[in-house]
């Protein structure tokens, strides 16, 4: 029996030997990994070979969408990646709004694709209405992430889905990421790198079938409660017209307003947090750009960039490589302190890296890119140049966890400092540091405990666990349990393939995310059912890295955290110690119920 | 009753919740090419289209939380 929710099949690619082979979800392994990022988890235990290096051709990748995708249940469009990240050297996830790709492989008959091999010359996968063809992507290897949508584009009549990578990703540089309908981003770690090492530029679906649910009027109900709910809500319009710059006021409203061309949305999605923007004056006035939030737009202005038309300009040339703009900023702010203490010497006709200057940073985003000059000692990140230099070189590469620079905390992008479950995430998440699995109440520093209780309920923390977390008073509170909670809820809408932004899943809770997948799939499924299965698809993901090799060495805390300068405790504001870090750390996993 | 609807792009996301309600309602099923809506996004530029088969029932301005399609009360067919 074909289950509700779910398109119904896998199709696995071999691009070595140019294989394709659909096979049925099996029913039973969807009732223990739900659908989504869990059995994206499930098919990577499965199927990546113990060991195997990530760029190598017998690693394999998974990318799939949950069985609410394709569905209108709100937001309900997640798409997400599963492999061995050569950034973190860890098995990790990778996810995105899936803005219309999700959804298209859905309605194109398949609810995962898992790719392995690698294909003589560059190839892009074209999934259309049940049929997956391996084709030659020769016009496409070496365009940019929007010339290379615009070029597949022009090829379907109608709307298509594209997950495809730039030339960074073909490079195989680390510090790559693929892109998914040129809007969203997938891979922190380095999965553009996994696609380029396979030849694959890109993946295309195009899909007209239907996305069936096994109780209609449940199911039905249920999303007109939700869309009524979310209609009333005080803060929509606002939303709707800043999307993320309400979140994160990195220009003043009037500022963005300026840009602003339209909000654009993932299927299903009434929030909408995507941008499409014009630079409104200046040299490259009237440059159009698609993008996962404006507020990346203005990234460089973190690191010191002054002109916001040119901050804008130097991510439309990061994105359209295909770099993870955090992880270039870091490796530039590393080649320079090694410039500076003369480890490395630039060639002579290179530009000096100037992490403040337009001409120095669009020179350097093509070099690393391309691994041209001294952009090739880059090209893999820190650790990687380190191996290449030698150790004199160590003594620059400033904070580093599993590889990657943390995003959040004293000395990096975001700067706060309350060590709350996302900051702890960035350590005890095995794809490293990344904003997706770490969301709670501590997210918006500083909360006061009394609204802890609601959305720890909302997030499906048993009431014996509320006590651990908060103390029997409710007046204190224990980060390391919290993460636990954190990492399950994310796991459980992503494996729903929900949203995890907070505008969207404060909409949602346990029980509703209980009711909308036994109504969608037909599987009888309680709030605990789910919590069940959550377990064991995060302890899938954890054994799947114990046995890749990921120890002690992979958790350790920066100690750049700690000290006057460091992480403050969440609560008091005191200067976080690394023994109360390490005591989170073991909270986290005595929690789950598992050895540290 | 049939509505009256009207859309406005400038204010449409993309999201295509109103195809989704659509093809919901009358076709039982989630399909996109089965709606009586359809909306084609070329670049930045949008464009809401009704085909014959709809009744007008204003469903899909009813789901549409973004003030796109908007519906009133009207005898007239758009």
């Amino acid at each position: 029996m074909k289950l509700g929710g779910f398109a119904g099949k896998t199709v696995s690619v071999d691009l070595s030997i140019g294989t394709v082979a659909t096979e049925a979800i099996d029913e039973a392994v969807a009732r223990e990994f739900i659908g989504g990022l869990g059995m994206c988890i499930k098919l990577a235990a499965d199927r990546i070979p113990p060991g195997a290096a990530p760029l190598a051709p017998e690693s394999v990748f998974v990318v799939g969408a949950g069985p609410l995708v394709g569905t209108n249940l709100p937001s309900s469009s997640r798409v997400y990646a599963v492999c061995k990240l050569p950034g973190t050297q860890t098995i990790g996830w990778c996810g995105a709004g899936g803005f219309s790709f999700g959804a298209q492989l859905k309605y194109a008959g398949f609810d995962h694709v898992v790719v392995s091999g690698r294909a003589a010359n560059p190839v892009y996968l074209h999934v259309e209405d049940g049929r997956v063809d391996i084709r030659d992507a020769a016009a496409l290897w070496g365009l940019g992430i929007e010339d290379a949508c615009e070029r597949i584009g022009g090829r379907h009549e109608g709307s298509i889905g594209v997950l495809t990578i730039g030339p960074a990703g073909e490079h195989r540089s680390t510090l790559s990421m693929a892109f998914v309908d040129r809007i969203s981003t997938l891979g922190r770690g380095g999965f553009g790198a996994v696609m380029g090492a396979k030849n694959l530029k890109a993946i295309v679906v195009k899909g007209r079938g239907p996305i069936d649910v096994a109780q209609r009027r449940r199911f039905g109900r249920l999303s007109q409660t939700m869309l009524k709910n979310i209609r009333e809500y005080v803060y929509l319009k606002e939303w709707q017209d800043l999307g993320m710059v309400k979140a994160f006021p990195v220009v003043p409203p009037d500022e963005y307003r300026k840009m602003k061309m339209r909000r654009v949305a993932c299927v299903s999605c009434p929030v909408g947090c995507k941008d499409v923007v014009r630079i409104p004056e200046g040299p490259y006035e009237g440059l159009e750009k698609h993008s996962s939030s404006a507020i990346n737009l203005l990234t460089p202005t973190m690191f010191g960039m002054q002109d916001i038309s040119e901050s804008i300009r130097l991510v439309i040339e990061l994105d359209s490589v295909g770099l993870d703009m955090f992880e270039f900023f870091n490796v530039m702010e590393f080649a320079k302190k090694l410039v500076d203490a003369g480890i490395i010497h630039l060639q002579p006709d290179e530009i000096p890296v100037d992490l403040t200057s337009f001409d120095s940073m669009m020179s350097w985003t093509k070099k690393v890119a391309c691994r041209e000059g001294t952009g090739d000692l880059l090209a893999d990140g820190v650790n990687e140049a380190i191996k290449k230099i030698g150790p004199s070189a160590a003594a620059h590469a400033g904070m580093l966890v599993k590889g990657i620079k943390p995003y959040a905390g004293p000395g990096a992008a975001l700067p706060w400092d309350r060590f709350g479950t996302m900051e702890l995430g960035q350590v005890l998440d095995p794809r490293g540091p990344h904003v997706g699995s770490g969301g709670s109440p501590t997210y918006f520093a500083i909360r006061p405990l009394t609204v802890f209780p609601k959305h720890l309920k909302r997030m499906g923390v048993p009431e014996a666990a509320i006590g651990r977390i908060l103390g029997e008073k409710g007046t204190s509170l224990n980060v390391g349990r919290l993460l636990r909670y954190s990492h399950a809820w994310f796991a459980t809408l992503g494996s729903l393939g929900i949203c995890a932004r907070g505008q969207v899943n404060r909409f949602y809770n346990a029980d509703i995310c209980a009711e909308a997948y036994e109504a969608a799939t037909g599987i009888h499924t309680t709030k605990a059912d789910l919590a069940e299965r959550v377990a064991r698809i995060w302890k899938t993901l954890r054994d799947l890295n114990l046995r890749e090799g990921l120890d002690d060495s992979y958790e350790a805390f920066p100690e750049e955290w700690f000290g006057e300068n460091g992480f403050k405790d969440y609560l008091t504001g005191e200067p976080l110690t690394i023994e109360q870090a390490e005591q989170m750390r073991l909270d986290y996993y005595d929690e789950w119920g598992w050895e540290a | 009753m049939k509505y009256r609807l009207a859309y406005k792009p400038e204010k449409c996301s993309g999201c295509l919740q109103c195809q989704l309600t659509c093809s919901f309602m009358f076709s039982r099923v989630f399909q996109l090419s089965a709606a009586h809506i359809q909306i084609h996004i070329k670049g930045a530029v949008y464009r809401a289209m009704f085909t014959d088969q709809c009744t007008q029932c204003g469903l899909c301005a009813d789901n549409c939380l973004f003030g796109a399609l908007t519906k009133s009360k009207s005898e007239v067919t758009n």
